[in-house]
């Protein structure tokens, strides 16, 4: 019995290492060979897009709550890729992808996510991400009475109750940069941490200065921007399944986009506001 | 019926069936074990989830953390589980029993706080739990009042959790109350012991040892409930588990934080089985007496 049992074990466990050995890596397209056409694009759903972004869907990213209607940075973004790729607009499909998920394993639902989703060294191990369509700087958002609004040297701003989303590079930032005094709280989404700011539960919010900007004038009754961080090299990236080969032509979709001065006229359209908002160090 | 104390095996085999069912139960476990092994090793996905769920490396830093990056310690995160359950345990075994007691008593004068703690009770046992927290962590700073809107998250976590507990738990006393025969209370009225005194030093002395071991069934569930808290912002060992996930887009964390939960529920299950199994030894005792 003992022994038939071993044999079994023995016989599973080898297939269970044929198995995992057999993945092989995925062959990388080479440049000259990069056909962009629409029927040659690696798609969820041949001749259509499908585009992800997690809802609630926030100003000034999209408007509205509706990705569908190309208002809002990242809406007129994912339009101008598509279109750029030869889609029409119609051929561009919205789906819902919290951000909690876009990156487990598994199959995606999505071509791509965006969902002011920054790139580092440790998520692309995971995923992938396209080029920069957006190179973001943290900024401080707090309430017009709170003594942050005119303390905020490095020293003063280590004294305060930071709050934020959980996930977020805004939190990633407090406790490298900033480092403060007392553990910040990590809400559920941006909306909780308004509440908290908002009843005077913590001192200030740190996310990215576009966002920042809408909270203040438009989530929080005297609401304000304290100031920006200077740039730290931090860059939006769209998020794809790892290895997809449908990020090569989206990437020179974007590179295209750029040279023509799409993105900066997009920037000043929907997020002009925060251009002039005075940069404090952390 | 063969009564059940004349052969009452020890728990050890009994688990395993006994004798010859060691064979077959041996068998039978290796089987069931070998095919899920199974499913998770081949499935196509597998290298991937193995990975992305119990990479040792993610989970190691998660478990210490790495304040440099943003990282926080899940088992650090965890003493504050530890401390909001302690506390609300002691709070919801007085709260409930108050309850319990309450709706037990019989003088006709009392109608509106035993209606009270009627709809105390199925309020609280019928709304979401979670909801509870939302309300009074976003609800109550809300009020801006002097000392009631200006506590610490914890403080309203422990509160909503003692509030839903507390619903259940007088219903698990109330259960134990009613287990006692009324010849009891009778035979202590006839003592001349007052309704009150009857209740107090005959029914539920009796009552709270039958009821320990649903006790403490819902004090493993309360265990993992703080981890609700979280949505008030606090730091605790699923939220630090969270924040490593999104941070490095890999769910180790999570892993970490479950077997975490694992060590602390899992001796309480144990000595619940134990306590069910010394209780019915003694209830079968009685009767044999």
């Amino acid at each position: 019995m003992g022994k038939k049992l071993f044999v079994l074990i023995a016989a599973a466990l080898q297939l269970a290492a044929t198995a995992c050995g057999s993945t092989s890596p995925v062959a990388q397209p080479s440049a000259s060979s990069l056909d962009c056409s629409i029927s040659k694009l690696n798609l969820q759903t041949a001749g259509q897009l499908t585009v992800a972004t997690d809802s609630p869907a926030y100003d000034p990213w999209f408007s509205n709550n509706t990705p569908s209607n190309g208002k809002g940075y990242e809406s007129a973004v994912a339009y101008a890729i598509a279109t750029q790729l030869g889609f029409s607009a119609s051929q561009l499909k919205w789906v819902v992808e919290p951000f909690d998920s876009s990156y487990a394993p598994g199959p995606k639902k999505f071509d791509f996510d965006i969902n002011e989703i920054s790139v580092t060294p440790e998520r692309e191990q995971v995923v992938s991400f396209s080029k920069s369509y957006f190179d973001v700087n943290q900024a401080v958002v707090s309430l017009k009475s709170n003594p942050i609004v005119n303390a905020h040297s490095p020293t003063d701003l280590a004294n305060y109750k930071y709050g934020d989303q959980v996930g977020t590079t805004g939190l990633a930032y407090i406790q490298s940069q900033i480092k403060p005094t007392k553990t910040p709280r990590v809400y559920n989404t941006l909306d909780d941490a308004v509440s908290a700011l908002k009843t005077k539960q913590i001192d200030a919010i740190v996310i990215d200065t576009p966002t920042a900007q809408y909270m203040a004038s438009q989530q929080v009754p005297n609401g304000t921007v304290v100031g920006q961080f200077p740039p730290a090299g931090e860059h939006m990236g769209l998020l794809f399944a790892k290895d997809n080969l449908l990020v090569a032509c989206v990437n020179q979709a974007i590179d295209k986009l750029n040279s023509a001065g799409t993105f900066k006229n997009l920037q000043t359209q929907y997020l002009s506001d925060y251009i002039s908002i005075p940069v404090i160090q952390p | 019926m063969v009564p059940a104390s004349t052969d009452r095996p020890q728990r050890g085999s009994r688990l395993l069936g006994g004798g010859r069912g060691v064979v077959a139960s041996t068998t039978s476990t290796v089987l069931v074990i070998g095919l899920l092994a199974f499913l998770v090793l081949l499935a196509p996905g597998s290298a991937e989830v193995r990975h992305t769920f119990f990479s040792l490396g993610d989970m190691r830093r998660a478990l210490v953390g790495d304040p440099e990056h943003g990282i926080f310690s899940v088992s650090g995160a965890l003493v504050l589980n530890i401390e909001m359950f302690l506390v609300a345990e002691v709070l919801i075994l007085a709260l409930a029993l108050a309850i319990a007691v309450i709706r037990q008593l019989h003088a006709a004068a009392l109608l509106p706080i035993r209606l009270l703690a009627v709809i105390y009770t199925d309020f609280f046992r019928g709304v979401p739990l979670i909801l509870v927290i939302y309300a009074i962590g976003f609800g109550l700073p809300a009020l801006n009042l002097d000392v009631i809107s200006t506590q610490e998250p914890v403080v309203y976590g422990v509160a909503a959790l003692v509030l839903s507990y507390a619903a259940y738990v007088s219903e698990v006393y109330r259960a134990g109350i009613d287990s006692v025969h009324p010849s009891q209370a009778a035979a202590a009225r006839s003592l001349g012991l007052t309704e009150w005194q009857a209740l107090r030093f005959v029914v539920i002395p009796q009552a709270l040892r039958r009821v320990v071991p649903p006790l403490l069934n819902d004090f493993i569930s309360l265990q993992k409930d703080t981890a609700l808290v979280a949505v008030l912002g606090v730091i605790e060992a699923n939220r630090a588990a969270g924040i490593y996930s999104s941070t490095v887009f890999n769910y180790s964390g999570y892993t970490v934080a479950a077997l975490l939960f694992l060590v602390l529920t899992v001796p309480l299950a144990r000595f619940t089985d134990y306590l069910v199994a010394r209780d019915r030894r003694k209830r079968h005792g009685e009767v044999a007496a």
